[in-house]
């Protein structure tokens, strides 16, 4: 399933993950950014996937990642994004900062590699890349503009 | 005051397409798709927003119920137009799902007025447009109807300057959608199932202000996507297109690379005729033609041939071999079973020009005609007539084979019918001569010019086709029961 850059672009999201946290990274802290995150995530991919389709990908990378922490996919019961990432927040807020980061850090992986499977890395990175960037890329800014 | 407005024409870039269409879309023009389900709608869709969208004149792409949007974008990155480049930059998918689920055609000419507002496309897709009718049944009370949203959306889109494209699944020609009437352009697309094989065409229905090329084309898709093979044009005579057409025939004649061949036929074959060399199995056709291109590249003039037929590994065909592999001849080898002649028409004149040949040999007729796919072969003759019409245009001589069951009751050159269309005819022959079969071959026809009548004996050797002197002993032969000359 990873492809040739995947273990780059991990690295990218693991990073950027660090930087959004801070330096002294408390639960709270990981889950408000993990938070934020899936906040942009779904700002970028509804428009062109639909709520609908977006929703199936997060559910699905859910119940990928609670192999790992079941604790996590236990949110999978709502019906609303928003009740969703709610929900996933308090549960990271519960755990060790370590375990709350690894946890949201493998998300987010999962999602990028399902969404790669689905569209290819070219794509999945074209889309997503707003997203990890720290400032807004060029042609963001011209659109904005 | 006076002038007349000049409509710009987008060039699609699909090969082919701009042809039919009469030279590029209309801008500002107001299209639909139509086809069955599995016809290429959604890919020619696709080429056409990729090949056209520019950051200067971008393309919204509005994906509604029928193709999920990600499977969409899973699928088309495999055609080679597919640029990953312009997606997020000159080409933005806008999923209406959601809007369409609410059932309200205000609601959704509301959003895609919006979207439209906000990103100022040159070029608006919306696909699939039966899924928007067909989720409108349970309208609230006061919506307006399909009809209106048609109508009002072109008017918007027309408005903001927006080149449309409406893909839907409508085929039925009699009961034609009211939508219709209010596109400028409808290109439908089809996918025929006959026997075993599967032909895609390709119709432009309608497409205001400008002349189409009328007719069905066939179309293929690959991994560079679309490709339309526009039916051959037969010229008229009122002077259409006719100069690039009309070649100066010169008055020179081309050596068969047959000893005394040439007499027989008045001094070679005149340039630019169509020559058909008919004749039952073995009795020598494809050597004969491989002969004539050999002496062509002897010559110093380049020839094409359209192979049906043989294998490589045969003897004769090892010459066209050699002279392909050295680059002296082009080859168009092919023995699937879903061409349409234009299709083959169209490899046939592109291969003509990029090797500037003036030789083209067609072995064989029959090969051809089990080539082209089964719903072709009603139209066979037809066809035929159309690429000899276009060959004739280029200038080139043909040679082309006829494969001809042997009947001492009657004198056949095609079956079909094809004779008549051709410039000259050599027929070959079996005769039994005292429990032999031996091979005769004889002029029967070279138009506008005189040519000799008699009926030569021949043979095969390794060194090729050896004409001997002419059957003078023996009469009757063509019954295939000769008798000896009374002296």
């Amino acid at each position: 399933m990873p492809t040739t850059n995947s273990s780059l672009y991990r690295e990218t999201v693991r990073r950027m993950l660090a930087n959004r946290v801070g330096d002294s990274p408390d639960a709270k802290a990981i889950a408000k950014a993990t938070l934020s995150i899936w906040h942009q995530v779904f700002t970028r991919l509804k428009p062109l996937i639909g709520p609908r389709g977006t929703n199936v990908l997060f559910a699905r990378s859910l119940h990928l990642t609670g192999a790992a922490y079941p604790w996590l996919s236990m949110a999978v019961d709502h019906a609303d994004s928003k009740d969703l990432l709610a929900d996933i927040k308090t549960r990271l807020e519960d755990h060790a900062p370590d375990v709350a980061r690894a946890a949201s850090y493998a998300l987010l992986t999962n999602f990028i590699d399902l969404l790669t499977t689905l569209i290819g890395e070219s794509l999945t990175e074209r889309l997503l890349d707003p997203v990890w960037a720290p400032y807004p890329t060029s042609s963001q800014k011209e659109r904005v503009a | 005051m006076s002038e007349k407005v000049i409509i710009r024409r987008l060039v699609t870039g699909v090969p082919g397409l701009d042809a039919i269409l009469g030279g590029g879309l209309p801008e500002f023009s107001f299209n639909i798709i139509v086809g069955s389900p599995g016809s290429g709608k959604t890919t020619l869709a696709n080429q056409i927003m990729f090949g056209l969208a520019t950051r200067e004149k971008p393309a919204l792409f509005f994906t509604v119920f029928g193709e999920p949007p990600l499977k969409m974008l899973r699928y088309q990155q495999q055609f080679e137009y597919f640029n990953f480049d312009k997606i997020d930059d000159s080409i933005r998918f806008v999923d209406l799902s959601d809007d369409i689920a609410a059932g309200s055609f205000d609601r959704l000419l509301e959003r895609i007025t919006q979207e439209i507002r906000i990103s100022t496309p040159a070029l608006v897709f919306v696909d699939s447009f039966r899924s928007v009718m067909f989720e409108m049944h349970k309208r609230p009370a006061g919506d307006i109807t399909a009809q209106q949203f048609i109508s009002r959306l072109g008017i918007f889109l027309s408005g903001w300057q927006a080149t449309t494209f409406l893909i839907g699944e409508y085929s039925s020609e009699n009961d034609p959608h009211p939508v219709f009437t209010i596109a400028d352009g409808l290109l439908s697309l089809e996918q025929n199932v006959y026997r075993n094989s599967m032909v895609r065409k390709i119709q432009i229905l309608k497409m205001r202000g400008q002349a189409t090329r009328p007719g069905m084309h066939t179309f293929s898709i690959s991994a560079e996507g679309i490709e339309v093979f526009p039916v051959a044009l037969v010229l008229d005579d009122t002077g259409n297109a006719t100069k690039a057409a009309n070649p100066v025939r010169s008055n020179s004649r081309l050596a068969m690379g047959v000893p005394r061949l040439d007499d027989m036929l008045g001094g070679g074959l005149p340039s630019g005729y169509s020559l058909l060399v008919a004749g039952p199995s073995g009795s020598g056709k494809t050597i004969l033609a491989t002969a004539f291109l050999a002496e062509g590249v002897r010559l110093g003039e380049p020839g094409v041939i359209v192979a049906f037929e043989q294998t490589p590994s045969q003897s004769w065909i090892r010459t066209i071999d050699n002279l392909v592999r050295a680059g002296k001849i082009g080859l168009i080898n092919t023995r699937s079973l879903d061409l349409s002649i234009d299709q083959i028409v169209h490899r046939l004149t592109q291969m003509i020009r990029e090797m500037k040949a003036t030789r083209v040999v067609i072995d064989s007729l029959s090969g051809f005609e089990l080539a082209v796919a089964p719903s072709f072969r009603e139209d066979f003759r037809e066809s035929l007539f159309r690429m000899f019409a276009v060959l004739s245009g280029l200038g080139v001589t043909v040679l082309m084979t006829s494969e001809l069951e042997d009947r001492y009751v009657d004198l056949r050159f095609s079956p079909y019918g094809s004779a008549f269309l051709t410039d000259a005819i050599i027929v070959q022959r079996y005769i039994e001569v005292q429990s032999n079969l031996q091979r005769v071959m004889s002029v029967v026809k070279v138009r506008a010019s005189s040519h000799s009548t008699e009926i030569r004996r021949y043979e095969i050797t390794d060194d090729g086709i050896v004409i001997g002197d002419p059957v003078l002993d023996y009469e009757a032969i063509l019954g295939g029961q000769p008798i000896r000359t009374k002296k």
